[in-house]
């Protein structure tokens, strides 16, 4: 059977994505050893000065060109790709999606102005009064209307394959990438606030002062849902593509995998509070609730990982493997896609450790701000998400340039050595982190570091120098690629698994979207309701700027 | 599409089963340690006025410092500061072991954080708002206070100590 | 697709039972570590 083939104009549009994405990774890592070298004692910044005036400028560039910026564009040319390929028809409005990339781009070129002139030097959190150039606060709402409006034009095109299908079940990949992009609609509404009330209009000059405290509260309403936003494409790919990847796998439960979607829509939200565990202008008790419903989104994770590794191990045994762990060994490893993404699941049961510790009330007092929180979310967004979105890279560049992976081999030896580098670099981050060494800090420089964290710090130089080496075979690997003058004889095979159950046979329920969204709006209300009242009617709008950086 | 029940894998629905009660668990202990070993999160204190909080002659953190307001129990009123330089007022405080010291903290200008080692004092400083944590000094020796916020170029060197004498 | 249906209904998922106990003990090993950390550094009210 052939599969349904995207129109040219249409790969040219997601590979512009990808595009993006792959430039914002290459400079945003070129800034991330720098900081593990810093611990190691290693200061390169003192050579970049006539350019990059610090370390926090580096750290800057490094967390929105790699948080921020690879992240999303990857994300919405990946999702715009399964909205076409999933319902199998093209945009309903491309010029729509056009509009909505290029107001991306335009804000990110708008946003990188004031961080490379050091005037924007507030890290990918931005909290006030730390004040930066207005064009910072532009650019950042440029890429998040620009993210909204490629989202519209996907939801116009599922409308109008809803009208067209009434009684079928949404395909997989197009479901879930759309409750994404719904998702990312929905939180995003909080930093947008943040931005257009109290940000951007301080930064011009028209009003004078923030409240700190009701700015931290916009901003991880949109924080933390973010994370869902870099992982649920991850997870796409690790449900649906990766055990068809790895070899004959089937989707193990095709209802359950629909039900974890829209659990974490309804539950990814209404828990930012968790990020704020030790902000002195939130009450306990409401803290708490987040709490308890962080440990409720944890549970759909807790479901993907089961469906995922049985529906690996189901086509791993098919393939003869054996014994209660020897099946692991059938799984298709030489495949530089199945590889990545194999050992991004695997250092993700560490990030959802650290994860579900950081979460847990008041354990996060021995956490909170301490190089822990880097250590694990390197292995979260920087490893789950990011090596996944590598290893999708290896069959997705070549599919849409027609071009063939260039030497496979050392494509899979970047999966593996990200992943010892990660290893070595994340672990002394979070012992560092439970020794009490704080995050953010230029730990080389800092008078209070102790002689016991020595080898700590050398270890996460060392595991950056690691990690370093990674990302430059990387970007060979794909340069290579994208430029490769061999050609795929016919077109890449999308890596569809099908699903061990018929989908149409699950509950009606899982395909109505009122609801689910009802439900997140509702639950939102009640859970950040009284206390955004509450900050909002006492708003004290007394903080000026400050430039210290 | 016909409505249809929910087909779950028996082993998936024991495992399902079992996070909920991994998660209920975690959850009891986390109330026990909150609840029952007063290990808090700070709860609004206070609100100031950043502008004048440094300087008004009314407000605890025109001087800070420590107060003794009973024997053995102690108000620490601490100013983390970035302007004009980046410190925490004052840097040093010295307590007799045993002390109960309770830490009164805000800022005048950007976030800073406040994490006093082995201890679990670790809150967030906001302009406009005052952290509050209690802490119970059982053995001697220098404390570290951090700062874990970046607030500036001189972040990374925003220290201070609680000096606890036997 | 008789038979294939029920090769897929005499599947059970052993193993990816034993890969997700591995992580409930690391999950409860790494947890329990942190959450006596807290509780060895003492209260706070």
């Amino acid at each position: 059977m052939k599969q349904y083939q995207v129109s040219a104009a249409e790969k040219k549009f997601i590979g512009s994505h990808i595009l993006v994405a792959v430039l914002a990774l290459a400079v945003g890592s070129l800034f991330g050893p720098l900081q593990a070298f810093e611990h190691a004692g290693w200061d390169f910044y003192v050579y970049l000065k006539p350019l990059i005036k610090s370390y926090y400028q580096g750290l800057t560039v490094h967390g929105v060109l790699n948080a921020l910026v690879w992240t999303t564009f990857f994300i919405m040319g990946f999702l715009t790709f399964n909205v076409i390929f999933g319902l199998k028809r093209p945009l309903k409005n491309p010029v729509l999606n056009k509009v909505g990339f290029w107001m991306m781009v335009v804000g990110v070129v708008v946003a990188a102005i004031p961080i490379l002139a050091n005037e924007a030097t507030v890290l990918f959190t931005f909290y006030p009064p730390l004040k930066a150039n207005w064009a910072f606060y532009v650019g950042l709402t440029l890429v998040v209307v620009g993210s909204w409006v490629e989202g519209w034009g996907l939801f116009m095109t599922y409308a109008d394959w809803r009208k067209e299908n009434k009684n079928e079940r949404t395909p997989f990949i197009a479901f879930a990438s759309l409750v994404t992009v719904l998702l990312w609609q929905i939180c995003t509404l909080g930093v947008a606030v943040e931005i257009l009330t109290m940000l951007l209009p301080w930064s011009l000059g028209l009003i004078e002062g923030v409240d700190p405290q009701l700015a931290r509260t916009y901003f991880w309403f949109t924080g933390h849902p973010l994370v869902y936003f870099w992982l649920l494409p991850a997870y796409i790919s690790w449900y649906a593509m990766l055990p068809k990847q790895a070899g004959g796998g089937k989707m193990f439960s095709d209802t359950l995998a629909r039900l974890a979607f829209w659990i974490f829509l309804v539950l990814s939200t209404p828990l930012g509070f968790h990020h704020q565990y030790v902000d002195p202008g939130v009450p306990p008790a409401w803290k708490f609730i987040h709490a308890i419903l962080t440990f409720g989104v944890f549970f759909p994770s807790m479901m993907t990982a089961f469906t995922v590794i049985a529906s690996l191990e189901y086509g791993a045994r098919k393939n003869g493997g054996k014994g209660a762990l020897g099946w692991i060994g059938k799984l298709n490893w030489s495949d530089p896609s199945v590889a990545s993404q194999l050992l991004a699941g695997i250092l993700f049961f560490f990030g959802g450790i650290g994860g579900l510790a950081n979460a847990s009330y008041n354990v996060n007092l021995v956490l909170h701000n301490t190089a822990f929180v880097p250590g694990h979310f390197h292995l979260t967004v920087a490893t789950a998400v990011t090596l996944s979105f590598t290893g999708i890279s290896y069959w997705l560049v070549p599919y849409l340039t027609g071009r063939k992976l260039w030497q496979p081999k050392w494509a899979t030896i970047q999966a593996w050595v990200w992943f010892v580098g990660m290893i070595v670099f994340s672990n002394s981050m979070h012992v560092l982190g439970l020794l009490g060494a704080p995050r953010r800090v230029p730990l080389n420089l800092a008078p209070y570091v102790p002689a016991e964290w020595n080898s700590r710090l050398f270890q996460v130089g060392l595991g950056g120098a690691i990690l370093f080496v990674s990302g430059l075979i990387y970007l060979v690997v794909i340069y290579k690629t994208a430029t490769n003058k061999e050609r795929v004889e016919t077109e890449v095979e999308v890596p569809i698994a099908e699903s061990m159950q018929d989908p149409d046979s699950g509950p009606i329920w899982l395909d109505r979207w009122s609801p689910w969204v009802y439900g997140a709006l509702a639950l939102i209300v009640i859970v950040y309701g009284p206390v955004l009242f509450d900050l909002i009617k006492n708003i004290a709008l007394t903080s000026p700027g400050f430039r210290v950086w | 599409m016909s409505a249809q029940n929910m087909h779950i894998d028996s082993y998936e629905r024991n495992w399902m089963i079992f996070s909920f009660i991994l998660l209920a668990v975690f959850a009891s202990a986390i109330a026990v340690a909150a609840f029952g070993m007063e290990i808090q999160v700070p709860a609004p204190e206070e609100r100031v006025d950043p502008g004048t909080v440094a300087t008004d002659p009314n407000s605890p953190w025109s001087n800070p410092g420590l107060r003794e307001i009973a024997p053995g129990k102690y108000d620490a009123y601490i100013l983390a500061r970035a302007v004009p330089q980046w410190e925490y007022l004052p840097k040093e405080i010295t307590v007799p072991v045993g002390s109960r010291v309770t830490f009164y903290v805000t800022s005048p200008d950007v976030q800073h954080g406040f994490k006093i080692q082995d201890t679990n004092a670790n809150f967030m400083v906001l302009p406009g708002q005052v952290s509050k944590l209690t802490v119970t000094f059982d053995k001697p020796g220098a404390y570290n206070f951090i700062c874990t916020e970046f607030c500036g170029a001189g972040h990374g060197v925003m220290y201070g100590a609680v000096i606890v004498t036997p | 697709m008789a038979k294939k249906d029920k090769e897929d209904n005499e599947f059970r998922p052993t193993g990816t039972v034993t890969v997700l106990v591995i992580f409930v003990i690391t999950l409860i090993a790494i947890w329990g570590t942190i959450y006596m950390i807290l509780v060895g550094r003492g209260g706070t009210l």
